[in-house]
């Protein structure tokens, strides 16, 4: 997770493709899909697969759950117990790889220490005027759910919220349509 | 390093034998306020040139009307420590620098190791004083040389109770490295200041272990290693300056009145990084990388070759 380069805004999200080879005494792997984790199987493998479904050939240790919700809280009591030397890797789409990210980081993780994979288009936008939360994909507009003011999906995006930012596009038009 | 300030030296303890701390009062008005892991320059003006050592402040931040430093007599000093261990006393003046912090407590670490090595004690000596104010958790691994540089274990072994671990190499114990860094929890970061043996170990088995940069904190000895006589000259006012064997760079720029920003005076934390435009460089700083040192050199610590004068762009 690293953001350079000057063609992009800064704070847009670079994913990795494959785990990296640093060393680490426990790997814990967090997928929204289990097929999805084979790129994160090589270099020394996991030691516990987290996911919510799917299926992976592999020979570690698997846990599947029936929601995120309950996938969360189970990662929360694992990283409590756990100590420095963890490294966490993470595969989903945007909205789940930064749910766990800012988890994780909570839990006491450093940025460094977590990786993430992005599979899947679905993203957060967060709308700066009503402060509301709505998944969308990778469309660079959207309708606030919140205030209905047609936003803008700008690339800056806040790793605080695991969001983008979504700012009003029209400033004929400040207030959304079907607002009374 | 703009503003100095005057000080009075109001208690001196020789705490071992190569150990001595001194208390110093401000001799008009007040001492700045400075954070743990702060550090202060020392000016000493040996006969006709002024020598600049870097010292940790080790008193309770919360109390900034005296600051306190110990200092440890070293075999090998340019005159620095020998000069505040015979020449200084009660009663005196000296000039110091204003603090500055280049090793701060990390704010979101939920845990502090700390690892001193000898004379390595005295920036955790304030942080101690910070983490217990504020009901941190922390625990102190602290080896030395008992009854040579066991300064403080005394007090620490009362303050801190089963936090300290200590280490008496003269009693044959060791500090295991990879025991202290196994089982920590994750919130936890890794402070250390010792002899760069140490430092150079601690981050070796760290990484090994899996410890991110990010969680290791570390502050080296800074004291420039004397060398040969070097010439250089400065490009841009085309002044010429001898530096002598036993006088850094930024020592003998500062005798000739040219001024470069500067910290730590020990090769750690860039502040002073001087570009070049010709000559060789012996780099001797733990900052620049490769591809920086092809055209910046760090004049606290750094030299030029004896064969040819060196260029600064200066």
């Amino acid at each position: 997770m690293t953001a350079s380069g000057t063609d992009t805004i800064f704070s847009k999200p670079r994913y990795r493709t494959a785990a990296s080879p640093q060393p680490a005494r426990r790997r814990l792997l967090v997928a929204q899909d289990a097929a999805c984790a084979v790129p994160l199987l090589d270099h020394p493998a996991p030691a516990l697969l987290l996911s919510l479904g799917g299926e992976l050939a592999a020979d570690i240790q698997q846990e599947r759950f029936p929601s995120p919700a309950a996938l969360y809280l189970r990662l929360q009591l694992l990283l409590e117990q756990a100590e420095v030397g963890t490294r966490l890797y993470v595969v989903g789409d945007e909205t789940f790889v930064w749910h766990v990210y800012r988890l994780a980081r909570h839990a006491g993780l450093l940025g460094d220490e977590i990786e993430l994979i992005k599979s899947g288009a679905r993203r957060r936008l967060y709308c700066v005027h009503c402060a509301t939360f709505q998944d969308i994909g990778e469309e660079g507009e959207a309708n606030c759910s919140g205030c209905g003011v047609r936003l803008l999906v700008r690339e800056h995006f806040s790793q605080r919220l695991g969001a983008y930012m979504g700012v009003c596009l029209d400033p004929s038009r400040p207030y959304g349509e079907d607002r009374p | 390093m703009s503003a100095l300030m005057e000080v009075r030296v109001c208690a001196v303890r020789q705490l071992t034998p190569v150990v001595r701390e001194f208390t110093f009062e401000a001799a008009e008005g007040q001492l700045p306020g400075f954070s743990s892991g702060s550090h202060v320059q020392v000016l000493m003006p040996l006969g006709e040139r002024t020598l600049r050592n870097a010292y940790s402040l080790l008193g309770d931040p919360a109390d900034s009307t005296r600051y306190r430093i110990a200092v440890r007599l070293q075999d090998a000093s340019r005159g620095g420590s020998r000069y505040l261990h015979e020449r200084v006393a009660v009663g005196d003046r000296l000039q110091l620098s204003r603090p500055h912090n280049l090793f701060p407590l990390h704010s979101q670490a939920s845990h502090h190791v700390l690892v001193a090595g000898g004379i390595g004690i005295t920036p955790f000596m304030a942080y101690i004083a910070e983490l217990q104010a504020r009901g941190a958790s922390f625990e102190l691994h602290y080896a030395f040389r008992g009854r040579l540089t066991d300064a403080y274990v005394d007090e620490l072994a009362e303050r801190l109770g089963d936090r300290l671990h200590a280490y008496d190499s003269s009693a044959g114990q060791r500090l295991d490295l990879a025991a202290l860094l196994a089982g920590q929890p994750l919130g936890t970061h890794l402070y250390a200041c010792g002899p760069q043996r140490l430092l150079d170990g601690l981050r070796e088995q760290a990484r090994a272990l899996g410890w991110p940069d990010g969680r290791v904190h570390w502050e080296a000895f800074a004291a420039p290693e004397p060398g040969l006589a070097f010439r250089v000259e400065l490009a841009r006012s085309g002044q010429r300056i001898e530096v002598p064997a036993d006088l850094s760079l930024l020592e003998a720029l500062e005798a000739a009145g040219v001024e470069v920003p500067n910290l730590c005076r020990g090769g750690v934390c860039g502040q002073c990084a001087t570009r070049y435009l010709a000559g060789a460089v012996e780099h001797r700083d733990h900052y620049l990388d490769e591809a920086q040192r092809a055209d910046s050199l760090m004049p606290c610590v750094s030299r030029g070759g004896c064969a040819s004068a060196l260029l600064l762009d200066l």
